[in-house]
């Protein structure tokens, strides 16, 4: 059986049987638990003693709690990588055996938070060696042991990135002279008009 | 080690709890860090009553629990059945009830003995977990209007407690390799020469 919200493939052994697990909650309960599972999803923290509160009625055990927020977590990520409509995610969830009080509730926090979870997952995509902060300087040479009239401008450049394996910041320093520098702006200006045309 | 046939029988018991304690705490290097200490002062508090009731040198006892220590991981070791063990212990010379209560202490922390032995033992940093991404290249500075996709993964190792990533990044054809080649790896699984040897170790 292909799910559009497992990205056209079966729905893992898991979920299913998970499914009978939230069916015991009431659907009032169990959209109150979708809230706090959304709120995990976009970081803004989850409050475990709202969740055991909401649980302690169907009296999970620590087990079924941590079972339901996992298979939560796991369609409404699911349903958000995959863009998926809430009709679609509704009838689909119905198939596995979810009751539809349950269904329509879980639906319902999805479309509510659908962009907001679209962009989360956007943000945390894999991105390597992000430009955390630019600094420059423009300096004027006057005169060096080789010359005694210099009078050159040159651009210092600090450059602070991320390194790609180990996450940590770098800083490179660069010094270009003003031909140089002239070069990399150029350069840079038509890569910019070329994102541009993108957007 | 013959000088815990001078013990009486509920020490051997207390000695041989801190045994399997010790054994517990001590196998783990890093326990020894700040957690454990607080549990390893509690040994050695039972140890320096053991002491103190026996009215002996604390090096004798430190010796009796190094010998109780290795005769458990190496019948651990060995998986030596219930008759081995007694007929080993017998040739000790020990009272019937202390060969007893030998004998339980080893059926019971058996299993646990054995996992803790199965740790150190070397081994590869593996799989956590791999992210990827599909980018397509459209202009470079030499050239413009180009067409390139590329995948980009980042695969993040465990090693113990060390994590490391590794960046790799691949054509859509040499992907479509080495998917092939990792199906045909779990394949060789399904083989009538893995099944044979498979079905004979279980």
């Amino acid at each position: 059986m292909r799910f559009r919200f497992c990205g056209d493939l079966d729905c893992p052994d898991w979920v299913l049987a998970e499914m009978s697990t939230l069916a015991r909650m009431s659907s009032v309960k169990m959209k109150l638990l979708c809230v706090q599972v959304i709120k995990d999803l976009l970081d803004e923290g989850i409050d475990y003693d709202k969740v055991s509160k909401l649980t302690s009625d169907a009296k999970f055990e620590s087990g079924d709690i941590k079972a339901s927020i996992a298979v939560l977590s796991f369609i409404l990520s699911s349903a958000a990588k995959h863009d998926v409509d809430s009709d679609s995610l509704s009838s689909e969830l119905q198939q596995l055996g979810l009751p539809k009080e349950h269904t329509t509730g879980l639906c319902k926090s999805y479309e509510d938070k659908h962009s907001a979870l679209q962009e989360k997952l956007r943000e945390i995509s894999l991105r390597l060696g992000r430009l955390e902060a630019v600094n420059w300087r423009v300096d004027y040479t006057l005169s060096s042991s080789e010359l005694k009239q210099v009078n050159e401008p040159t651009v210092q450049l600090k450059l602070q990135a991320q390194d790609p394996e180990t996450d940590s910041t770098q800083t490179t320093v660069v010094s270009i002279t003003a031909d140089k520098f002239r070069v990399l702006l150029t350069e840079l200006k038509q890569a910019q008009t070329m994102m541009n045309a993108l957007q | 080690m013959i000088f815990i046939v001078i013990f009486c029988l509920s020490v051997v018991g207390e000695s041989g709890r801190i045994a399997v304690q010790f054994l517990k705490k001590g196998s783990n290097p890093k326990i020894y860090e700040g957690a454990a200490q607080p549990s390893l002062k509690s040994c050695r508090l039972m140890l320096s009553d053991v002491v103190g009731k026996l009215n002996v040198w604390s090096g004798s006892v430190q010796h009796g629990l190094e010998g109780l220590m290795y005769l458990l991981t190496e019948s651990c070791k060995l998986t030596i059945s219930e008759e081995d063990f007694q007929d080993s212990v017998l040739v000790l010379g020990f009272s019937e009830e202390l060969t007893e209560l030998l004998l339980q202490l080893y059926l019971e922390n058996r299993k646990e003995i054995r996992q803790i032995l199965s740790k150190p033992a070397p081994s590869l940093p593996h799989y956590h977990s791999l992210e990827w991404r599909l980018d397509v290249q459209l202009s470079s500075r030499p050239l413009r209007h180009q067409l390139k996709p590329t995948v980009t993964l980042k695969l993040h190792l465990e090693d113990g407690a060390r994590r490391s990533a590794h960046v790799l990044q691949t054509d859509p054809a040499t992907l479509q390799h080495l998917i092939d080649e990792l199906e045909r790896a779990l394949a060789e699984l399904k083989s009538s020469h893995c099944r044979r040897i498979l079905r004979n170790i279980k």
